[in-house]
């Protein structure tokens, strides 16, 4: 099933330079797995930095440089030339997650560990990531979100259920791709928990007293 | 007296002026007008006299061109001397033992080797150890998926074209993406850096985007 709600712009743009943090860049790549169409516009994002890196005035590389590089060129083996592999032939395993999260989340979902944080809320949070928060979250089907806004930029994929809020239907593969200025309130759809991969660069901020008394389970 | 004695000799006394060799012509052109590029054509056949008859000559006319050009993105970016000077090597070595997986139908040398730093940049400087396995494993879905389709013509996009649609960018906007791609600076740190708000920054470089994107569609 092809995603209906892609990567932002200026999301690719920074996700082709190197510079989103690396929570969100996690949350980027698990979507771009699932969709040709933002492998494509990444392709264009890329573009654009091999044309700016080619318009840099430089110099003829020194001679010592280019010694060098044949030097190498002298050690390196005479291997036979790949072909690129054939097709991978991805099962569809619905127990597996997406490749993207293997470092942080293993590549099961039923061996994942969950913790409840909230009623109808579990969570597992990614340790050791350097550049914002990475969780998986896990939402019981038919539960309304708090209401929140966000200080920074929040990513979010759907790997499991649904959602429905102020911006339509979230299913599996979907992303919303959220910054400061958006408050929402997800309603999880009837049926299976919706399983998600959030990110942020900065703390969320959510407003009303359930939501106060919930922050402190968020962990924020 | 054969070519590669001359070559030899070229390279240890650099005596400028005296016969004029294959990378001697190409290097002094290239010092003196910095801005006449060979287009995609040219550095596709090059790649595709490297990966099937392992031709050094083409292999050192990709390197005098694009490795200042790659070296000087990686100093901007912050990297010491030293440190730039290996990844380019990496970069180049990488291209010679994986020439075989270019393809130009998909992206043009400059869009190649300006992922190939970018990855390289992220791994060894951010330290961000599952970055690079994460983009091997995008760039084998889009192998699968073109694999897929019909075969595709090469469709050389045209760089020209982006580059002056990159030079027609408003002030701001033309600022904003070079911080971006050059600096590898993020949104926050970009509107920390220029007191400019978060959601500026970002609705600044989606416009941008749309109109690169657009120049690199519009018909021919």
């Amino acid at each position: 099933m092809k995603p209906n709600h892609h990567l932002d712009d200026a999301t690719l743009l920074s996700y082709s330079s190197g510079a989103l943090p690396a929570a969100l860049a996690v949350v980027a790549s698990t979507h771009l797995e699932r969709c040709a169409t933002c492998r494509m516009r990444l392709l264009d994002a890329d573009r654009i930095g091999g044309v700016l890196v080619q318009q840099q005035r430089v110099d003829a590389p020194a001679d010592d440089a280019r010694a060098a590089m044949l030097a190498l060129l002298d050690a390196e083996p005479a291997i036979e030339q790949v072909a690129p592999p054939a097709d991978i032939v991805e099962e569809h395993d619905p127990d597996r997650l997406p490749s993207a999260l293997h470092p942080w989340f293993g590549n099961s979902m039923r061996a994942l560990r969950w913790r409840r944080v909230a009623p109808g809320v579990q969570r597992i949070r990614a340790t050791g990531i350097n550049g914002g928060d990475l969780m998986l979250l896990r939402i019981a089907p038919g539960s309304k979100l708090p209401l929140h806004s966000h200080g920074g930029s929040e990513l979010t994929m759907i790997l499991d259920g649904a959602y429905d809020d102020m911006l339509g239907h979230f299913g599996p593969g979907d992303v919303a791709d959220l910054d400061g200025e958006i408050q929402h309130q997800p309603v999880t759809s009837p049926g299976v928990p919706c399983i998600c991969v959030a990110a942020t660069d900065a703390p969320l901020k959510f407003s009303g007293w359930v939501a106060r008394t919930l922050q402190p389970l968020f962990g924020f | 007296m054969g070519v590669t004695n001359g070559k030899l000799r070229m390279m240890k006394h650099n005596n400028a002026g005296a016969e004029v060799l294959p990378f001697g012509a190409k290097r002094s052109v290239n010092h003196a007008i910095n801005t006449t590029a060979p287009d995609a054509r040219y550095w596709s056949a090059q790649m595709s006299a490297v990966s099937t008859q392992r031709d050094r000559t083409s292999f050192m006319r990709i390197y005098d061109h694009f490795a200042p050009r790659l070296q000087r993105y990686l100093r901007n970016l912050g990297v010491s001397g030293p440190v730039a000077d290996e990844l380019v090597q990496d970069a180049l070595l990488t291209l010679w033992r994986k020439a075989a997986m270019f393809d130009p139908a998909r992206a043009s040398l400059d869009t190649w080797l300006y992922r190939v730093a970018r990855n390289l940049y992220i791994d060894h400087v951010r330290r961000e150890p599952h970055w690079l396995p994460i983009q091997e494993g995008l760039d084998r879905l889009d192998h699968v998926e073109s694999g897929r389709l019909d075969s595709q013509p090469e469709s050389f996009f045209d760089q020209d074209i982006l580059k002056q649609a990159i030079d027609r960018l408003p002030p701001v906007q033309a600022k904003l993406v070079r911080m971006c791609y050059l600096e590898s600076k993020s949104h926050g740190e970009i509107s920390r850096e220029l007191d400019m708000p978060l959601g500026s920054v970002k609705s600044s470089l989606r416009r941008a985007f749309a109109k690169l994107q657009g120049s690199m569609r519009a018909p021919r």
